[in-house]
Formats: C-alpha cells, sequence, structure tokens
C-alpha cells in the first residue's frame, strides 16, 4: 500500500528549543515529509494554525507563554486534527492529562527517530485513509472499507471478527502482533480464552487471503507470540 | 481501648478476691473463737454439779470437800433455796454479806437470768430446792433478755446472705467510684500511647491524675511527628532533585540521540564515523534508560510512584514485552526465545501492568546490556502453588556464586547509607526488585539452566 500521501500531510512543530525544532524537521524531511511549520510560543502556534490549517501537530508540554495542555485544548475547540505530544515530561499524570485531552499520542524525550517516525506515520495512517483503500498483499488485495477481499479477481466478503483482526495486523504490518491483543480486537477488552476461537478466525482468514494456506506467505505465525501481517511496500 | 477494660477488669477481679477471701477469713477466725468460748457452759454445769453432789445428813446439808476446794479455788461461793421455805437453807463460807437469805419468785427469776449484787449467778436444780452459784463480780457477762422474735431466727440464712451481698455491692460501688477518676486519666494515655506509631499526631488533654504523663505522650507525639515530617520533606526533595534532573537533561539528550541517529545511518559518511555515530546512539540509549530507572526508583523507593492495580493476565502482559522487543529490532545478537508452555494461556494477578511490563523489560535489557557480545534470551511464564512464576534466562556470561548472593542480598548504594563502593551496580534489578516487592512478589537472581544468568520474579495469582 502507497503512504506517500501521508507525506503531503501539513505539520505543525511546537517546541521552545529552536535546535530541537531543527532536529525534528530534519528528521521529518528524511523521512519525506514537506509541509512543516514550526512555532516556539502557544500564540504562535494558534497564528500558523488558523493561517495554515495543518493536519497533524507535535506539541511541547512546557512552553514559555502557555502549557501544551492549554494548547491543545484551544486547538481542539477550533480544529479537529490529530496531535502528538513529545514533552521531557513523563509522569503519569501528565500522560494521563494529554490523552484525556484528546492526543493521540504521548512520547516521552529523549527518543529515537525511527520510534517519533513510527508513532507519526501510525496517527496519520489511522487518522487519513487513502483515496486508494486496497491494501496489497502477497497474492491478494484488501478492501477494508468495504470488508472485502479481491483474490484472483473475486471478492470475498469478511466477517466483522475477521475485519476486525485484519484491521489490527494491518495497523502493525510488518511487525509481530500478540495473540491477546487480536483477541482484544476482536473481542474487546480482558478477553481470556478465545486463544482457540483466534486460530480457527486466523485459519478462515488464510483460507480467504493466501494462495496456499497450509503455507501462509501474507499472515505469518510466530509460534506462541502472535502473527504478523506481510503487506507490500512496506 | 482493650487494655484499659483489661486493666478494668484485672482491677474489679483482685478487688473481688480480696474481699471474698477477707469474709471468708473472718468467719474462720469467729468460728474459732465461739468454738474457743464453748466452755463458758462450765458455770451452768459446774452449779449442776454442786447441786447433785450436795446432800442431806443429820446435821443438814453436806458438800463433797472435793467440790468445796475447787469452788473456794475459783473464788465462787455457793447457797442452797429450799423450795419449801425460799430460804437459804446452807452456804459455803465465803457467802459476801451482802447477799440476802430470803428470795421470792422473782428474784429466783432475776438471779437465774443475771446476777445477786453484781454477782453473776448460775443455778442447779436439786431435789428439794436450787443450787445458786455466785462467781466473783466482772467475771462474767450475762445475756439477761435472750430472746429473738422467730422470723428473724428462722430468715437468718436469707438475711445474712442478703447483707453480704448489698456489702459486696457497696464495696464494688464505692471501689468503681474512688478508681473512676483513675480510669479516666489512664483511659487517654494509653490511647495516646497506642496512637504513637501511626503517622497521626496525638494531642492528650493535659489535666487529671496523670497530666504530666499525658504532657510527656504529647511531646513524644511533636517529636515523632516534626520528625516524620523532616524525613519525608528530604525524601520528596530527594525524589523531586532526581525527578528535575532527569526532565532537564532529556531535551538535551534528545537531540544528542536524534542527530547521532541520523549520522548513524547517513550514507555520505565514512564507515568509520557512522560508527562512531552509532556508538554516540548506543550510549546516549544507555542514558536514557539510567533516566528512566533512576527516576522510577527514587520514586518506588520512596513511595511516591502510585500503584494502579487491575486484574490482568501475565501470559499477556509479559508477551507483549517480548514481543515489542522483537518488533524493535534492536540489533538480531540477542535473539528471544518464548517458552511458556502453550497450554497455559491464562495467569491472573492483581497488578500495575506498566510498572510490571518495565521490570520484565529491564530483565531483558539487563541480558543485552551483560552480554554485549550476543547471548539468547529465554522468557517463560509458569504457575505456581500460588503464584504466577516469570522467568528470564539467558545463556550468557552469567556470574558468579559470589556475585548471586551479593545481588540476592547485598543493598543497592541506593539504599544504602554506608560503604558504597561495594555495593555499586545497575539500578535495572535493584527496579525489578522494588516493583515485586509493591505487588507482594518476590525476586530470585541465580545460575541459568542455559548457562547464563537466570532472575524469577513470583507475584502472587489472584484466586
Amino acid at each position: 500500500m502507497n503512504s506517500d500521501y501521508l507525506k503531503q500531510k501539513r505539520i505543525l512543530l511546537v517546541d521552545d528549543e529552536q535546535e530541537l525544532l531543527d532536529m525534528v524537521v530534519s528528521i521529518l524531511q528524511k523521512d519525506g515529509f514537506q509541509n512543516i511549520k514550526t512555532a516556539k510560543t502557544a500564540a504562535k502556534a494558534i497564528a500558523i494554525s488558523e493561517t495554515y490549517q495543518p493536519e497533524f501537530a507535535i506539541l511541547d508540554v512546557m512552553l514559555p507563554d502557555d502549557t501544551g495542555f492549554n494548547l491543545i485544548k484551544r486547538l481542539k475547540s477550533t480544529f479537529d486534527y490529530p496531535v502528538l505530544f513529545l514533552t521531557a515530561r513523563g509522569e503519569d499524570d501528565d500522560k494521563f492529562r494529554g490523552f484525556g485531552l484528546g492526543a493521540d499520542d504521548y512520547m516521552v524525550k529523549p527518543f529515537l527517530p525511527k520510534e517519533l517516525l513510527f508513532r507519526i506515520n501510525a496517527i496519520l495512517r489511522r487518522s487519513y485513509k487513502d483515496e486508494n483503500p486496497l491494501v496489497k498483499l502477497p497474492g491478494c488485495e484488501i478492501d477494508f472499507d468495504r470488508a472485502e477481499v479481491i483474490k484472483n479477481g473475486k471478492h470475498i466478503s469478511l466477517t466483522a471478527k475477521e475485519h476486525n483482526i485484519l484491521a489490527a495486523l494491518y495497523r502493525n504490518a510488518g511487525r509481530i502482533v500478540t495473540i491477546d491483543a487480536l483477541c482484544e480486537a476482536a473481542w474487546g477488552d480482558n478477553p481470556f480464552g478465545y486463544e482457540n476461537s483466534l486460530m480457527a478466525h486466523i485459519r478462515r482468514i488464510r483460507e480467504k487471503i493466501e494462495a496456499n494456506p497450509s503455507s501462509p506467505v501474507a499472515l505469518i505465525t510466530i509460534k506462541g507470540l502472535g502473527y504478523k501481517l506481510m503487506v507490500e511496500g512496506k | 481501648m482493650k487494655s484499659v477494660l483489661k486493666l478494668i477488669r484485672r482491677f474489679v477481679g483482685i478487688m473481688l478476691l480480696s474481699s471474698a477471701l477477707l469474709i471468708i477469713l473472718n468467719f474462720i477466725l469467729l468460728f474459732l473463737y465461739t468454738v474457743s468460748q464453748l466452755p463458758n457452759s462450765q458455770p451452768w454445769q459446774t452449779a449442776q454439779e454442786v447441786a447433785d453432789n450436795l446432800f442431806q445428813n443429820d446435821n443438814g446439808y453436806v458438800l463433797p470437800e472435793d467440790i468445796t476446794i475447787e469452788l473456794k479455788k475459783n473464788d465462787t461461793w455457793a447457797i442452797f433455796i429450799d423450795n419449801a421455805t425460799m430460804r437459804v437453807v446452807w452456804r459455803t463460807d465465803n457467802l459476801p454479806e451482802t447477799v440476802p437469805m430470803s428470795y421470792s419468785i422473782s428474784d429466783i427469776a432475776h438471779l437465774t437470768r443475771g446476777y445477786i449484787d453484781g454477782y453473776p449467778t448460775f443455778t442447779g436444780e436439786a431435789e428439794n430446792g436450787l443450787v445458786v452459784l455466785g462467781y466473783p463480780k466482772d467475771s462474767f457477762w450475762k445475756h439477761m433478755w435472750p430472746s429473738w422474735d422467730y422470723s428473724l431466727i428462722a430468715n437468718l440464712p436469707k438475711t445474712f446472705l442478703s447483707v453480704l451481698v448489698i456489702n459486696i455491692a457497696l464495696i464494688f460501688i464505692i471501689y468503681i467510684i474512688a478508681n473512676s477518676r483513675l480510669l479516666k486519666s489512664v483511659k487517654p494515655i494509653v490511647g495516646g500511647i497506642q496512637s504513637l506509631p501511626t503517622e497521626e499526631t496525638i494531642h492528650i488533654k493535659e489535666k487529671g491524675l496523670l497530666s504530666e504523663l499525658a504532657q510527656s505522650i504529647n511531646k513524644t507525639s511533636e517529636i515523632l511527628h516534626s520528625q516524620r515530617k523532616q524525613l519525608r520533606k528530604k525524601e520528596t526533595a530527594r525524589a523531586n532533585w532526581i525527578a528535575g534532573v532527569s526532565h532537564d537533561i532529556r531535551t538535551p539528550l534528545s537531540m544528542v540521540m536524534g542527530y547521532a541517529s541520523q549520522l548513524e545511518s547517513d550514507n555520505g559518511l565514512s564507515e568509520d564515523d557512522r560508527k562512531k555515530a552509532a556508538v554516540i546512539v548506543k550510549q546516549s540509549r544507555r542514558m536514557r534508560n539510567l533516566i528512566n530507572d533512576l527516576n522510577l526508583a527514587s520514586k518506588l523507593e520512596y513511595n511516591m510512584q502510585p500503584i494502579n492495580p487491575a486484574r490482568q493476565n501475565l501470559v499477556a502482559v509479559v508477551r507483549q514485552v517480548v514481543v515489542d522487543f522483537i518488533n524493535m529490532d534492536i540489533d538480531d545478537k540477542h535473539p528471544i526465545a518464548w517458552e511458556t508452555d502453550e497450554a497455559l494461556t491464562v495467569c491472573l494477578a492483581d497488578i500495575d501492568k506498566d510498572l510490571i511490563k518495565r521490570a520484565v523489560s529491564n530483565l531483558i535489557q539487563n541480558c543485552m546490556n551483560h552480554n554485549e557480545q550476543g547471548c539468547h534470551i529465554f522468557v517463560r511464564v509458569t504457575t505456581g502453588e500460588n503464584n504466577c512464576l516469570i522467568t528470564v534466562d539467558d545463556d550468557g556470561a552469567g556470574a558468579t556464586d559470589e556475585q548471586i548472593e551479593r545481588l540476592n542480598h547485598s543493598p543497592h548504594y541506593m539504599l544504602c547509607d554506608e560503604n558504597t563502593s561495594m555495593q555499586r551496580h545497575g539500578l535495572g534489578l535493584l527496579i525489578v526488585k522494588q516493583i515485586a516487592a509493591a505487588h507482594g512478589g518476590t525476586t530470585g537472581i541465580g545460575h541459568s539452566s542455559y548457562g547464563g544468568f537466570s532472575v524469577k520474579l513470583a507475584l502472587p495469582m489472584e484466586e
């Protein structure tokens, strides 16, 4: 699946340290993001938000003229775009407050560029759907909007649970998703004792997406731990 | 207040016991005294003996010599009053002159009950008259009206018991009233002493019998409170200082880490320069871990870290940590094997999920840090009798018996106020121990069956 359209998103970056702003801009630019504006104060962030119409914001909590918590409140009252907090404040209370105010993620400094990019891409993918909704797997395509698998020109419907399991795997494409996280995606919080049901669903999904379900190449089992979805181009 | 009740019970018990013992003792003494006074019937017997032995011959009435001697020895006189004439027809030589020689019936009645001219008299019945013995004045006291209402005698046991009960009740009431003030003073003192080990400040009213004691307790409480406050203040200041330093260092470290990471993957740089950048990334990651560990360790130590326990499946929690490590793909020198039995899918425990994840991460990270050349890491969850066991093993360099002994039993330098040079080792294991302890669990460090290091966390299983 092509994620180039995400690189076109307008990003607002707010931090009081110019050197940190420069570094994050360079990380983002290196990953292909083109449209980035920075602000060192909350006031400037509001001004940019009104004129630039960002589609994603990275906010620090401690700003010279206000807190990032107040800033997100003001931004969210007018605009509705995803926000990631990138801050040195790592207390649980701060995290809970950030999430409570509508942040999509909360990252504590110091951070590895790779981790920051992974989180930004995950938020953008969740928030902005591709105009082309087809996800390409080895041997088939998935249309999540229509809950269908297109294999050899045939459209095969996915059940709600199969859709949820595949969506959880797709959100972490190329990475292992634990058995428990998949059960949670299908059956809700704290699901105990659904492992066998999950295996049955995985088997049925494989029948739909794999060319040869007995030797899967798209939906891989990681013994004892979970499953991994291999998506082309990722 | 159990101790005050116990004290009252003991006081009352002692008082009742001593009262009962006193009464019993009195009865015994009364009995012994009464028994010793039984010979007081002797004058009556003597009088009867005289009457029985007084005989009449031609010369008149005669008393045998031995009885006469006996009477004289006791300074006792005797007369015999004839029934027919009511006159004295025989007498002993020592008869006082004031004793009348003739008697009316009323005189007889009077002398039988009482005295003749102050001499206590006792009578003995003879064939034709009455023998009267007179003892020296003040030698006997005679009960002249020996009669009681019949009901009094009939109800005597009941009356006696009632009086006894009333007496005991009265003693008890007097005792309680007399001691109530003391007990009233003792009660807050006992309460105060019992509350001293708690965190709250105590203030007892400084009046009553034990006001000085109350003053001392109040003063002790104030000192303890102030010491606790000072200690808390110091601990908070220390934890805040650590939190502040770690906060301030995060932003500069972000830049070191971020730029070094960029340089590491910059193909325009020479291989040598990229290696140097990789070292900076690696070391800055160590610094980040150290900051995080230091902050958490100090908060756990000073009880400033909130623990939010909830019912969780430990298998799922540990599995997520392992998967996170594999997904991070930090390097391929430390492959992690998941060894939990497939049949064990759920092991419920009341835990703070984030803290347990942190503990397991620390254990895996430890294996990596101490085996830079690479090693296999083995993670498994098993169940014990009443607990869930998380074991992280490696087949790396391991540790000597002495090192393991020290890790298991020596205090960490953060917790030790002396000899700090001997205990310096990483904070990772300290945090693991603190997290396990905060969950009521234990940490066991030892040799792994794979040849390296092994740490086992035992956490109480939820019923």
